[in-house]
């Protein structure tokens, strides 16, 4: 977190708190965050159940609002920002790919990849052209005109995945992308991922309960209760090592299944 | 839910209904609220019915009291209609919660019961209400009402027993309809349609080309087809050609949504190729999805607008014209024929009472004739014909031009009314050689309608030639009017009293007063009930489309949530959803309006004026109240849209 570091980052946050609840019944989610994420870096965040991560993923992909502490993406504080600066801010910068896909059943797959698009400076014929570099990308190609319904859960998500991708944004966030996927679906959806990461410059937060998923991720930060409790740099390693170290720590900080019980 | 169990069930339905009700309340605000316009409407109807003192007005008309009748019914055919319909989308929108009672183990026939009891504190607070404020505002009405039809007097009205009574029968048969659909579709569904039911939609596929392009183009034929029987069906045929447009214009209409509308919308998407752009995506492709399910109430829709605006427009326009079309029936106030005696005294009279007029005086002659020329009859007709001096008739005041020497004009208010065009070419008068040229038909009366033959316009020479020319032996009868025109409205009304005692052996001696009264009094009552009518159509058809809406707004809200998570702000949704509103609502406005000009131009044959006025001025009011329920559904779905992201 040097001085000489900060040109590089794209997301930066201090002491970043989280609570729910009215007063006198408060819970604390998110207790004192310090994070920051460079350019391009492929961050996994990992934690037992209910310790704070879509909390975290929501409060940095601005859906919802941090009780106290500071975030600053892309240059700008997002903390004093309103509602309506926010949504734009969204548009421009930032992509999604939810754990239940949320595509909109009334719209094919091509309709849902473009969306949001719509309100971009992108002019048609260059949205043609994303859509079917991406959709060749995420083979999804001949499946354009069908609707949600007809695909099977890994299409959809590579569907989601697309609409994440499509305006080009700078950062993806993505909550337990491959949660409802088979491990070759996830995998191919995970490789995608790690391409697009090298190949288009976006940086991706993704959070994850599969050791196998984050040892795609140049980095994997682990929450306990709310804080970081450790950080892992893939560095040089393998994927194997990689994966090796993610359980490792997993281990000490209790299992998820023993966790969630 | 655990009580449900530990208690007994009879009173914990009891319970549960009334939690229920009171959890749901803003979700069926408007289904009861509905209820109770329904309700209090049928009330004030019932009221008035009973009334004694329309009764004395309307009994002794059986015109009247059978227009209150058919009116009744056609109101319990709506209420009947409409809550039926309000209750099915009810049913929709809980099917869930429906199932979540079966799957914790209830029986079906607990859900009904549970359902029934719910239904009926619901109808019974419904009626209660719809009562109370139906008794308020009855006294309203009757005010109206005795406005309409020319009564000033006040009349006090008394909380009605059998209006109340009669009230309450209809209802409760509500009810007992409403409930026994309850009862039919929780034993009919299965607990997985229950589950999937909110989740209902269609999925556009490629219509078949050939098939779509038939049923669109069809739809479309069916439609001009009911348009241009409707402006030709006063023949023999009249009741087989009314059942005929009436047929070819619904199932046109109900074409046109299931169909040509959702054609054309299937071409405007491919066009796009995936580029839909948000404000099509909440318009356009919901809209798609729900052609098949829409289409059947969209046709209600429209129909019913049309239906209203017609009964609405017409009954407006008779009104409106009540006054001009006794006019045009009556040019005089007062006519005097060959009764010289009796005009001179009735001048007396309206000199004693102090009342100013004018009074002329006009001689005409009487005489049988043959008419030529009328392409259906070579022979030509023979006719009883009223010749009119055009000078004289210009100095008691009436603007009339003074045809040639040897030229008559036709004169009859009726002409159009009885779908006269042309009467003839030549007139041959009895008793004359020479035959005389026919050469005008003028849409108005040169004395008043009662007057026996039919009215001919000529000079004075042209008349005065033809009573010369004719033989000793023919029967040429000289006429004498006199007449009498009030300076004003106060005049005519004590003058009218006067008058009648000089025709009082005459049953059909109209004064233009009598005429006029007797005018606004049927179509004061016909504007009324059809504006009752109209009320309880629109009020339906306006809440059928709100809950439709409701429903689909409900069901899109996971949508809304991932547009504004993706970064679309509230102002851009509802966007999308305000042209979705239009459509639907704007669709069967102007279609059901289209339909209804139509109609209102077949039934203005009835009336002498032209209606143009009275038939937009109904149009707009009935669009502007229809709009409120746009403005109803636009706000629920902004409060949707808004609370998306919480
Ligand atoms: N909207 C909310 N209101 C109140 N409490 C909430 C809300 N959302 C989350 N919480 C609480 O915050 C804590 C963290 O929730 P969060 O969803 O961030 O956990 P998570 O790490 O994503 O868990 P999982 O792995 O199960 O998805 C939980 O204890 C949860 O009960
Ligand atoms: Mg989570």
């Amino acid at each position: 977190m040097t001085e000489t570091k900060s040109r590089d980052t794209v997301l930066q946050t201090r002491n970043l708190q989280k609570s729910y609840g009215t007063k006198g019944n408060t819970q604390q989610v998110l207790k004192g965050i310090d994070l920051h994420v460079a350019r391009q870096e492929f961050v996994g965040i990992m934690g037992p159940s209910g310790s704070g991560k879509t909390t975290l993923l929501n409060v940095l992909a601005t859906i919802d609002r941090a009780t106290d502490g500071s975030i600053t993406m892309e240059g700008s504080d997002i903390s004093g920002l309103k509602d309506k600066e926010l949504a734009a801010f969204r548009r421009n910068h930032l992509g999604f790919i939810f754990q239940d896909y949320n595509l909109l059943d009334t719209l094919t797959v091509k309709e849902n990849i473009l969306l949001p698009v719509s309100l971009n400076k992108m002019s048609k014929r260059a949205a043609e052209k994303e859509f079917h570099e991406i959709a060749g990308v995420l083979g999804i190609e001949e499946l354009a005109n069908k609707y949600p319904h007809e695909i099977s859960g890994g299409q959809k998500q590579r569907t989601a995945a697309g609409r994440a991708l499509i305006h080009l944004p700078s950062i993806i966030f993505a909550d337990e992308p491959t949660g409802a996927l088979d491990s070759k679906s996830a995998s191919s959806l995970l490789g995608t991922m790690e391409d697009i990461n090298r190949k288009r410059d976006v940086t991706i937060i993704m959070v994850t309960h599969d050791p196998v998923a984050s040892s795609y991720c140049n980095r994997v930060v682990f929450l306990k209760d709310g804080k970081v409790y450790s950080e892992l740099y893939r560095g040089d390693k393998t994927r194997q090592a990689f994966f090796k170290e993610i359980m490792d720590v997993q281990a000490v900080l209790g299992g998820d299944h023993v966790d969630s019980l | 839910m655990s009580r449900l169990f530990s208690e007994g069930i009879t009173l914990t339905v009891f319970e549960l209904a009334l939690r229920s009700m009171r959890q749901n309340v803003k979700h069926y605000y408007l289904y009861f609220f509905a209820l109770i316009f329904t309700t209090g409407l049928y009330f004030i109807f019932a009221t008035l019915q009973q009334d004694p003192a329309v009764q004395e007005r309307t009994g002794s008309s059986a015109e009247f009291s059978a227009a209150f009748q058919v009116a009744g019914i056609l109101l319990i055919v709506i209420a009947a209609i409409f809550t039926v319909y309000a209750n099915r989308i009810f049913l929709k929108r809980r099917s869930r919660e429906l199932g979540l009672y079966q799957l914790i183990g209830l029986s079906k026939g607990w859900v009904v019961r549970y359902l029934i009891i719910e239904n009926i504190v619901l109808g019974l607070s419904a009626l209660i209400l719809g009562i109370a404020s139906g008794a308020l505002l009855s006294r309203l009405f009757l005010m109206i009402l005795l406005r309409l039809i020319g009564l000033d007097e006040v009349v006090g009205l008394s909380f009605s027993i059998p209006a109340t009574i009669q009230t309450a029968l209809v209802f409760l048969m509500v009810i007992g309809l409403t409930s026994f659909q309850m009862a039919a579709t929780v034993y009919r569904s299965t607990l997985l349609n229950l589950f999937q039911a909110d989740r209902e939609q269609d999925y556009p596929s490629q219509p078949r080309a050939l098939v779509a392009a038939v049923c669109a183009l069809l739809g479309i034929a069916l439609i001009g087809y009911g348009y241009w029987l409707s402006d030709r069906m006063i023949n023999q045929l009249l009741f087989l050609n009314m059942l005929l447009v009436l047929a070819s214009t619904i199932l046109g209409t109900y074409l046109l949504y299931r169909v040509t509308i959702g054609w054309i919308l299937y071409r405007v998407r491919k066009h796009k190729n995936g580029h839909l752009g948000l404000t099509n995506s909440l318009s356009l492709a919901p809209l798609m999805h729900r052609m098949k399910d829409s289409a059947g109430s969209l046709t209600l829709i429209t129909v019913l607008s049309a239906m209203t605006i017609t009964l609405v427009a017409s009954a407006y326009s008779m009104y409106y014209s009540v006054e001009r079309d006794a006019r045009w029936a009556l040019p005089y106030d007062y006519l005097f024929e060959n009764n010289e005696q009796a005009a001179l005294s009735f001048q007396a009279d309206l000199e004693r009472q102090g009342l100013a007029f004018e009074q002329g005086r006009i001689d005409a002659i009487r005489l049988v004739g043959n008419v030529y020329g009328d392409l259906n009859n070579a022979e030509g007709t023979t006719r009883r014909l009223l010749l009119l001096p055009a000078e004289q008739l210009q100095h008691i005041g009436d603007e009339v031009p003074i045809p040639p020497y040897g030229e008559v004009v036709y004169y009859n208010a009726r002409a159009i009314v009885e779908g006269l065009e042309e009467i003839g070419e030549e007139i041959q008068f009895a008793g004359n050689e020479a035959s005389y040229r026919l050469t005008d038909l003028a849409v108005s009366n040169l004395v008043n309608y009662n007057v026996s033959g039919i009215q001919l316009l000529a000079s004075e020479a042209t008349i005065q030639a033809i009573s010369e020319q004719a033989e000793i032996d023919s029967e040429i009868e000289t006429v004498r009017f006199d007449t009498f025109q009030m300076e004003d409205w106060e005049g005519l009304e004590q003058s009218s009293t006067i008058f009648a005692t000089y025709v009082a052996d005459d049953p059909f001696w109209p004064d233009f007063y009598s005429e006029y009264k007797t005018g606004l009094q049927i179509f004061g009552l016909l504007i009324f009930i059809a504006a009752f009518l109209g009320l309880a159509f629109l009020i339906s058809t306006g809440s059928i489309l709100y809950f439709k809406q409701m429903t689909e707004a409900e069901q899109e809200r996971q949508s809304f949530k991932t547009l504004r998570q993706l970064g679309f702000d509230t102002g851009m949704i509802m966007r999308g959803i305000i042209r979705k509103q239009a459509f639907v609502f704007l669709i069967p406005l102007v279609i059901g309006i289209l339909h209804a000009i139509f109609a209102v131009k077949a039934a203005s044959i009835l009336v002498i004026s032209d209606i143009t006025v009275p038939t937009v001025i109904a149009m707009t009011a009935y669009a502007g109240i229809y709009f409120i329920f746009a403005i109803l559904t636009i706000g629920y779905y902004r409060n949707i849209v808004r609370r998306a992201m919480s």
